[in-house]
């Protein structure tokens, strides 16, 4: 679609325009308004500036909006291909004032631990079906439990999820969750468990939904962590649940750092688990220097990427990985792929165009936990 | 031996007319474990086989087996975990073969462009079909032995549990006048007809759709081309009753398998070139005739990935059923 012809360019061939008429050009498109690979962001106020801030990689942050001339309208078009999904949020300035909050001329928000952010779809997003409740899903059970943990010297609570229909004659494969409280409460967990289960993507697992108390320090390669993981929890769960005692059948998941939780957790204790789940892992290394860009708060995970790509291991057998292209953690991915590969390792990698966010790796749950677990349907013949 | 293999059961419901074909008069033994924890929901299959059935409950039976027979719960635990291994190693080696042979294709069909070359690349084909064939035939071996140990760890002639429930089958098959086999979960309906030994007499007739027709079998292949996880490879599974022999079964084949990929079908047919690979989609209704044999108008894959009618001008079958299907 050329530039001149989109709904933003047409309203300014029709200026000076009156404000019941902005009205009505917003109700009528809505905001932000995507045609074909373009996205055009609004804003009304009278303010000083307004521009977009957003994490995506390869677009300018901040975007800045312009007004249109007698008008309290502001716009910015940019580029966004099929299929990306962009959160972000507007920031206004008016005198030495600056505030940043979600778009409110759009409705469509994410959230996260870290609070909310709007949301802009692309043409052909789409919500996948099988993160909403299905009523014909018989759903699984969330069980509240805690260990004592002598690793981390403290009450460790875990939540356990057991199938629908979980039956102690039978056994499951166990999957590991870091970040375990976020992934139900912003991924949808527990729902995409029970529809994925119920379609046969996915085999009936068990899963144990772990929260950390202080992540920053406990997931970059923490010795009392990887312990509590492997020697504490691990023979816990296996003495109380039929679990299937094999290590091919028991994954550790996790994002970000969680991510790192996972990899270092396995390195410290190889053949335990047989497979991993990294979500945009903070895969952050350095070649030379000790430059990395990632805070201190990165200095322990750079050492545990630098140390692990000097020697590679092959902990586990297999390993899914997925990366948002936006976020800037795709470089370190994408360039893992062929460290794991290269150590023994099967690796699924994918690639969504979306960011460093729950929404994200709620998305890519059923193409991770199909491959990891893959559900009876190749044995359903109704 | 009367035995009609009819397609999914969903949209298009024919096993009530297909029993009545047979004219049978007496009880219906129903066979519907591959329900698994939904077997005793029957009210929909006892209304379409008319209301005089008898259900086996081979789910539920092993279920019983499983808690009160420690020995065997223990045994049949430890099988399944060693099968579970056993079949993870056999995708890895049969992934890894099927793409030899789809390698090999693709340079065929190159070769067909240019004369020279030609015959080695179609016997670098054929070999390489038989490298897939020859894994299959290593599962279905350590499967043999897999069973074998199974069996010693816990003789079922030693078991009063499973002694008791094959009595008690043994009279509900001995009143039946005809055997149904439904579909759903056909490992668990394997399972289930081998630990009570379930043996139909040739003289019963039986109406089998979907994984129970798999079940009649000799040997059981699954395939889904179209999972969250993508192409996966068809993969023997298991053998069957033998009841019906020479022949594959492919339920719901249309809503499965990538039918129009004629290079995938048609390594599927020569990797299955013994037996014909027979498509049981909505509304099929195959009464095998009298020697067993496919009757006229069945569908099945030919080696060249085509869809064939068997007994049709250019599907009519040969001594092995597919000299004419090329």
């Amino acid at each position: 679609m050329s530039e001149g012809r989109l709904a933003i360019n047409r309203l300014r061939e029709r200026l000076p325009v009156d404000g019941a008429a902005i009205d009505r050009f917003v109700a009528r498109y809505g905001a932000p308004i995507i045609e074909g690979e373009r996205a055009t962001f609004l804003f009304r106020g009278e303010v000083d500036e307004v521009r977009v801030r957003h994490r995506v990689v390869g677009l300018a942050d901040p975007m800045p909006m312009k007004r249109l001339p007698d008008t309290d309208l502001w716009a910015v078009t940019t580029e966004l291909p099929t299929g990306s999904r962009v959160e972000y949020q507007l920031e206004t300035r008016h005198g030495d004032h600056y505030e940043t909050f979600n778009d409110p001329l759009n409705q469509r928000v994410a959230h996260s631990p870290m609070g909310s952010s709007s949301v802009c779809a692309a043409t052909g997003y789409e919500v996948p079906d099988w993160v909403h409740h299905d009523p014909e899903a018989r759903p699984g059970e969330l069980v509240e439990d805690t260990l004592r943990s002598k690793a981390l010297r403290r009450e460790q609570p875990v939540k356990l999820y057991l199938p629908a229909r979980y039956n102690p004659a039978l056994r499951y494969p166990l999957l590991v969750v870091h970040d375990g409280t976020d992934y139900l409460d912003y991924a949808a967990m527990k729902t995409v468990l029970d529809n994925l289960i119920h379609r046969l993507d996915v085999a009936p697992l068990v899963a144990a939904f772990v929260p950390p108390r202080d992540r920053l320090r406990e997931y970059p390669n923490y010795a009392p962590h990887a312990r509590f993981i492997a020697r504490e929890l691990l023979p816990t769960l296996a003495e109380r649940l039929p679990l299937i005692d094999d290590p091919h059948a028991r994954a550790l998941m996790g994002s970000s750092f969680g991510g790192i939780a996972s990899l270092s957790t396995a390195v410290r204790y190889p053949g335990v688990f047989g497979s991993l789940f990294l979500q945009s892992a903070s895969l952050v290394f350095t070649d030379i220097g000790t430059d990395h860009g990632g805070g201190p708060a990165f200095d322990p995970v750079v050492k545990f990427v630098n140390r692990y790509r000097a020697k590679p291991t092959a902990p586990v057998e297999r390993i899914f990985m997925s990366c948002g292209t936006y976020e800037p953690l795709i470089t370190p991915n994408r360039s893992m792929v062929p460290v794991f590969r290269g150590a023994g390792m099967t690796v699924k990698y994918v690639e969504a165009r979306d960011g460093h966010n729950w929404e994200d790796w709620r998305d890519r749950l059923r193409d991770g936990l199909s491959w990891l677990f893959p559900g009876p349907q190749k044995f359903v013949y109704e | 031996m009367r035995t009609v293999l009819l397609g999914p059961q969903r949209f298009m419901t024919t096993a009530g007319t297909a029993l009545r074909s047979l004219g049978v008069d007496g009880p219906v033994a129903t066979i519907n474990a591959g329900w698994e924890e939904r077997e005793d929901v029957v009210d929909e299959l006892d209304t379409v086989l008319g209301g005089d059935t008898r259900h086996l409950r081979l789910y539920h039976r092993s279920l019983d087996v499983i808690t009160k027979d420690e020995v065997f719960g223990a045994a049949a635990l430890a099988f399944r975990d060693r099968h579970d291994a056993l079949l993870s190693l056999y995708r890895l080696r049969l992934q890894n073969a099927m793409d030899g042979v789809y390698a090999v294709q693709r340079r065929t069909r190159e070769a067909e462009g240019r004369a020279r070359g030609e015959a080695t690349a179609y016997s670098a084909l054929d070999d390489s079909i038989e490298v897939v064939r020859h894994v299959d035939q290593w599962y279905a071996a350590q499967l043999k032995s897999l069973y074998a140990e199974l069996d010693a760890a816990s003789p079922i002639d030693a078991s009063s549990v499973i002694g008791w429930h094959r009595g008690e089958l043994a009279d509900l098959l001995g009143q039946a006048a005809a055997v149904v086999l439904t579909g759903g979960h056909v490992g668990t309906l394997l399972r289930t007809l081998r630990l009570f030994a379930i043996r139909i007499p040739d003289e019963v007739p039986v109406v089998a759709w979907s994984a129970g027709a798999m079940a009649l079998t000799e040997r059981v292949v699954l395939f889904h081309d179209h999972g969250p996880e993508g192409n996966t490879e068809a993969e023997v599974f298991d053998r069957g009753l033998r009841r019906v022999r020479g022949l594959v079964a492919l339920p719901h084949a249309r809503r499965r398998l990538r039918l129009d990929d004629r290079d995938r079908c048609a390594v599927m047919a020569r990797r299955f070139t013994d037996q014909h690979c027979v498509l049981l989609d909505d509304g099929t209704a195959l009464e095998l005739t009298a020697d067993g044999g496919l009757p006229l108008g069945a569908r099945i894959l030919g080696i060249d990935g085509a869809i064939h009618e068997l007994g049709a001008p250019n599907g009519s079958h040969g001594a092995n059923g597919r000299g004419a299907v090329s």
